[in-house]
């Protein structure tokens, strides 16, 4: 009599420690800041201190002597061949600088010490030019002009428009017209920049990096090196953060191949936390303006958006996050016509790269406040208002985004009635007197969830093997950043294959290895590699049950595989322990065959045509936050007390994973909505430290409480959405409005500093002393 | 013209000597000549935690500790944890809540709420929370970094 | 443990080249370290917090001796003699926050402590090292000032010690000046007998501490036959160093404790600080807060 099988408990929905805990907590993880290869050299950056300047004089001659330098470069050895989104930024500057950050020289010597003073040894002439800081002033025909290329300053502009704004405004009852400014911030990732590169005999380059996008940025740094894009390897050890921040060749990453090139030597190149806050990609700032109406009844009429983007001195993703910007603006709510006008401008200011939530932060930051602004005028409550506009399932936005399974009125009333929100919203707003006054806040946005086709594929790769002992090897297109893929993968896999999840091994750091993948970005790992890693499991299982039926005798489809056992269906009894008939597969003679699939899965979307129109993504996803803040009215001192979270996730796949990234989401956007603030000013970054740059801390995080929606969306793997970025999107703009329940006062102008609420409530003018 | 000084400690249960510059970093000590790099530099400047380790049984910010200060002194870091069979509750409790994301931040994470669980063995939400303030963590919002707080200070007080 | 230096050491891998130290010296007593001070140029180490940061930074450079006074047993701890207290430079920010002679004799330096940076740094400073580092914002010295807190000052000169004491408030001159001499060591920190007063500490910022103070305040005093009596205000991050609220004192002094007193008070705080526009906050918020704070205090302990 054969073993039975008990029937497993699926481990999707369950909560899954994290693969890589173990290490991470025993202190032997070896991330790139960590590591040390025979015979490796330190590299230093030295960076320019004016913010536009032609370089007069640049002598590396005492740098260069000082015992231990082995290299000194400038932009004089290295092409000039830009990289970034406009290919505008080559990564040692010749002839002129144009912001803070600009790289001008670079050594390698055998310490950080020597590569110190060797910079300090560096002698550099300027005829300072004259500046601009301010998009709008760079517009200006008397502006100077930053790149001989880009007339007026003009980079990247997106526009869209939809329907009849003329018409809808003439339908409205009530016009808005308000202006945002929408500020700095900057990712602050716990591990600080860092690129470890070498060169070996053959001349391929071997790159250590913390990038996100290990595929695409083979071609990205290819033309600049001057090498071909298959002779970059790169290898991606465990990364300190990233959160959008490592989605795009940065001058350092070239800067340190050009110098192990030179050498000959490995070299590692480490940002300080001061070079971290001034020389990595910050969020875009935007100044948004817009117009938009709605009738008595609270049916929006028209939407009409303007943006200033501020785009710096040279262009990285920071100038396209209109793409998704006007996704919101058009699509979250039923909105008529729509017109999205943005323009990207060159100034003497330091660049924005992507950063989590991408323009959505930026975006939602406006319709969720403009939203409340709304209902106020038309004279309707948060709640009323928002679920008169919600789309329903089905329906498609004005840019071809098909909303199957809208669940944004559900989001709204669930956090509705979670936080009894009508009752107390009137409650705290009766409220006129006290310190301490008590205020709650809903805001909403739509976000692509099923990955996001900007370009020519959205795929991923992924091959799965398995050992003659039943272990499983998968090797993934996606990257780990801290996120959770490594879990999610292995809960899907171990679920496919009925082997337990520690059986399962994870290999995605090695581009020389894995198979092509877009990138971790957009939401997208879980949806698109987790069903790339389902369809390698489903393949594996049906050759394994093809082989137990040949040696069983009993049809495929009556068995399945259960605890390391192919099974009967019906019963769970064991008809061969699995990896039994792995070798029984392997050492078949003529008939011999290992498991070893592979799968490219690219999701059913697509890129945006004509009008930027397109179903970019598979899948969409809204949610619903709700903040609850107490203000004092002395002080100014905006704490969140609590926040409510209602979003459609599909299906939870790993329960501590999705909690994670919305706590994690959360603290990012307390952060932007109230404390971080990246002060640029004439080009110069005033608070390049954690002293001075305030991200959340333990004591400043409010009570989470969840709800989330599960649908099972068809194409998700299980049914699963991507989630990671609403979180960082939606509180914001709940806390701005739960401010304005407390005190009646708008902020059009995140942060939400205290001394911005005190000088609203106690007349401080700007700038002025009493 | 530069001196050096020899310094004589206990690093993580051995007795280890080292001749090293008066103004060296501890931080840098430990990393480049002990090889024990779970202590991290993120900020350089005492702001935020990552390299936290534990100097005579208080939590301290070794990036800004002077290697000279070490001699004479009982030194302990997250490498010392590691005992091979069994994990420290705190390292048990990371895991299990979920606490760790990126990681960078947890080694100076678990050696401070080693630091706060032996002078508060019960410490409640707001006595775990300011014992994080000098902690930062970017991914995780700290819930669960908290959840691992109360979850290890249950199994130590039972242990 | 002294049994530790029959090890054989090794030499360690980096940070000898941007060394221009050319003696460390780790003294043990008063004395030795008096006679090290006298002998020439100086760097002392305390906590080493600070130093270690502003040499970093190169805002600062070392002297030709570093000494490390962080071994002299006899300048840590806490006395109490009638009702006033010694505290030892080298005591630890934490100390102050556990000490139960601080906590019964004067709360407020435990409440300020409370609110210093993070725990790790409050391991590691020194309320020596804090008051020579004299930064406007220097949390310790606000509630020092307020309590008339005094500095012993050690030097050694024609083979004698000498001390000198001086108020807190006479001491720190500038932003990371005070008078302490070249040869002279910060040793005791003494804090005359409060006798019941009572006193607050409040510094803002959005997070319980690792806050740089953008405004402080401290009071102690009581509320006599119904008056204000024995005050002292301390204003810090305010003014180029922490400064002593003489304007408020003098509003509040033998006046009745009454609302109107307290707004008199508020309306003098002008007169006593002179705040900066800076990254952190505007000249205008700084003196929002100190009313806002010092009003919390007078309403909130004096008349609660």
């Amino acid at each position: 009599m054969m073993d039975q099988i008990a029937e497993q408990i699926s481990l999707i929905g369950q909560r899954i420690p994290k693969p890589d805990g173990a290490a991470k907590v025993l202190g032997r993880t070896q991330y790139i800041n960590d590591m040390v290869l025979h015979r490796m050299l330190i590299g230093k950056i030295l960076r320019t201190d004016r913010v536009h300047a032609r370089i007069l004089r640049l002598d590396i001659s005492k740098a260069a002597a000082l015992p231990g330098v082995h290299a000194v470069i400038t932009g004089d050895d290295t092409p000039m061949i830009g990289i970034g989104v406009n290919k505008d930024n080559p990564p040692l500057k010749s002839g002129t600088v144009r912001c803070i950050r600009d790289e001008i020289a670079a050594v390698a010597a055998e310490t950080e010490a020597i590569a110190d003073q060797a910079l300090a040894l560096i002698e550099v002439e300027y005829e300072d030019l004259p500046a601009v800081f301010d998009p709008a002033e760079a517009l200006e025909d008397s502006a100077p002009q930053l790149h001989e290329d880009k007339p007026g300053n003009v980079g990247l502009s997106y526009n869209i428009s939809y329907g009849d704004i003329a018409a809808g405004e003439a339908e409205s009852d009530v016009v808005l017209d308000e202006t945002y400014d929408l500020h700095y911030v900057t990712h602050c990732c716990m591990g600080p920049g860092c690129v470890l590169a070498e060169f070996d005999a053959m001349g391929k380059l071997t790159i250590y990096s913390q990038t996100q996008y290990p595929y695409n940025f083979k071609m990205d740094l290819a033309p600049t090196l001057g090498i071909h894009p298959g002779d970059i390897r790169v290898i991606q050890p465990p990364v300190g953060g990233a959160f959008g921040s490592k989605l795009d060749v940065y001058p350092f990453e070239p800067i340190c191949a050009f110098l192990a090139q030179k050498t000959r030597r490995p070299v590692k190149l480490v940002f300080s936390r001061e070079e971290e806050f001034i020389a990595s990609p910050t969020r875009q700032p935007v100044r948004a303006h817009i117009r938009a109406g709605a009738k008595k009844d609270g049916t929006l009429t028209f939407r009409d958006v303007n943006c200033l983007l501020n785009n710096g001195g040279y262009t990285s993703w920071g100038a396209t996050v209109p793409y998704v910007m006007m996704r919101t603006f058009s699509g979250h709510f039923r909105v008529p016509n729509v017109e999205f006008k943005s323009t990207a401008v060159y100034t003497n200011n330091p660049f924005a790269g992507s950063f989590r939530g991408y323009g959505n932060v930026q975006a939602t930051y406006v319709t969720a406040t403009l939203m409340d602004k709304m209902a106020e005028a038309v004279g309707m409550n948060p709640i009323a208002f928002r679920l008169k506009n919600a789309q329903e399932p089905g329906e498609v936005t004005p840019q071809g985004s098909l909303l199957k399974d809208c669940a944004l009125a559900d989001c709204i009333t669930i956090a509705a009635e979670k936080t009894d929100f009508l009752k107390i919203y009137a409650a705290n707003a009766k409220v006129e007197t006290g310190r301490y006054r008590r205020g709650i806040g809903i805001a909403t946005s739509l976000h692509n969830a099923g990955g996001a086709k900007i370009h020519k594929s959205d795929g991923c790769g992924t091959i799965l093997t398995m050992d003659d002992y039943a272990r499983v090897t998968l090797i993934t297109g996606a990257s780990e950043i801290g996120q959770g893929i490594d879990a999610v993968i292995t809960q899907i896999v171990a679920e496919e294959l009925g082997v337990p999840m520690a059986s399962i091994t994870i290999v995605n750091d090695d581009s020389a290895i894995g198979p092509w993948d877009v990138g971790v970005h957009a939401s997208r790992t879980t949806f698109i590699a987790g069903n790339g890693a389902r369809r390698a499991a489903i393949k594996a299982k049906a050759q394994i049950l093809a082989a137990a039926s040949k040696e069983a005798n009993v049809p495929a489809e009556e068995m399945e595989l259960r605890g390391g056992h192919v099974v009967q269906s019906d019963n769970g009894v064991s008809i061969i322990r699995l990896d039994r008939l792995l070798r029984a597969m392997h050492f078949a003679g003529e008939d011999a065959e290992l498991v070893m699939v592979t799968d490219y899965y690219e999701p059913p979307s697509e890129p945006e045509g004509d009008n930027h129109y397109g179903d970019m993504s598979a899948a969409y996803a809204h949610a619903a936050y709700v903040a609850e803040v107490e203000v004092d009215t002395m002080t100014g001192h905006v704490r969140v007390e609590k926040m409510t979270v209602v979003q459609d996730v599909g299906r939870v796949v790993n329960g501590l994973g999705i909690e994670g990234q919305i706590e994690g989401g959360i603290a990012m956007s307390i952060g932007y909505g109230l404390t971080e603030d990246l002060r640029i000013e004439k080009g110069i970054v005033k608070n390049p430290s954690f002293r001075d740059y305030k991200v959340a801390t333990a004591p400043e995080m409010p009570e989470i409480a969840y709800h989330f929606i599960e649908n099972d969306t068809p194409e998700g793997p299980f049914g699963a959405k991507g989630i990671a970025e609403l979180p960082a999107i939606v509180p914001a703009p709940a806390i701005a409005n739960a401010v304005y329940n407390a005190i009646g006062v708008r902020f059009d102008n995140p942060p939400i500093t205290p001394e911005k609420v005190a000088r609203a409530l106690h007349g401080g003018q700007d700038g002025g002393d009493q | 013209m530069s001196s050096e000084l020899e310094i004589s400690f206990i690093l993580n249960g051995q007795a280890r000597s080292l001749i090293v510059a008066p103004s060296a970093v501890a931080l840098s000590v430990l990393r480049d000549d002990f090889d024990l790099t779970a202590a991290k530099k993120a900020c350089g400047e005492g702001e935020c935690g990552a390299c936290t380790i534990i100097v005579d049984g208080a939590s301290v910010c070794s990036c800004i500790l002077y290697a000279a200060d070490l001699d004479g002194r009982n030194v302990q870091t997250v490498e010392g944890l590691d005992a091979g069979d069994t994990l420290d509750p705190v390292q048990a409790a990371f895991i299990e809540t979920g606490a760790v994301q990126c990681g960078y931040c947890t080694p100076g994470m678990v050696m401070q709420i080693k630091h706060l669980l032996a002078e508060n063995p019960d410490p409640d939400e707001a006595a775990i929370r300011r014992g994080l303030e000098g902690n930062i963590c970017r991914c995780t919002g700290y819930s669960k970094i908290i959840d691992a707080v109360k979850s290890a200070a249950i199994t130590m007080r039972a242990g | 443990m002294p049994w530790l230096k029959f090890m054989a050491a090794t030499r360690s891998r980096s940070g000898f080249n941007m060394n221009e130290i050319a003696n460390y010296i780790a003294v043990d007593t008063i004395e030795e370290a008096a006679e090290t001070l006298a002998a020439g140029p100086v760097t002392v180490l305390a906590g080493g917090t600070d130093l270690m940061l502003q040499t970093e930074a190169g805002t600062r450079s070392y002297a030709a001796t570093l000494m490390n006074i962080r071994r002299v047993a006899e300048l840590r701890g806490v006395g109490l003699e009638d009702g006033s207290l010694t505290i030892g430079a080298l005591t630890t920010v934490s100390d102050l926050l556990a000490d139960p002679i601080i906590g019964a004799h004067c709360p407020i330096l435990a409440e300020t402590a409370d609110q210093f940076a993070s725990p790790q740094i409050r391991n590691m400073a020194s309320i020596g090292g804090n008051i020579c580092n004299a930064s406007p914002a220097g949390d310790l010295l606000v509630p020092l000032i307020a309590l008339g807190a005094e500095v012993a000052l050690v030097s050694k000169a024609d083979g004698a010690l000498h001390s000198r004491r001086m108020p807190v408030e006479e001491f720190v001159i500038g932003p990371g000046a005070s008078k302490l001499g070249d040869t002279e060591i910060l040793t005791f920190v003494h804090i005359p007998s409060q006798d019941g007063a009572a006193g607050a500490f409040r510094k803002f910022g959005p997070r319980p501490a690792l806050e740089i103070a953008i405004a402080a305040v401290a009071v102690t005093g009581r509320i006599e036959d119904g008056k204000f009596a024995h005050m002292r205000v301390a204003f810090g991050a305010v003014a180029p160093t922490p400064v002593r609220g003489r304007a408020v004192e003098a509003a509040l002094e033998d006046k009745p404790a009454t609302d109107e007193t307290i707004n008199a008070a508020l309306a003098a705080t002008d007169a006593d600080i002179s705040p900066i526009d800076d990254v952190r906050a505007s000249a205008w918020y700084r003196r929002h807060l100190i009313r806002t704070l010092t009003q919390e205090i007078l309403a909130d302990v004096f008349r609660a």
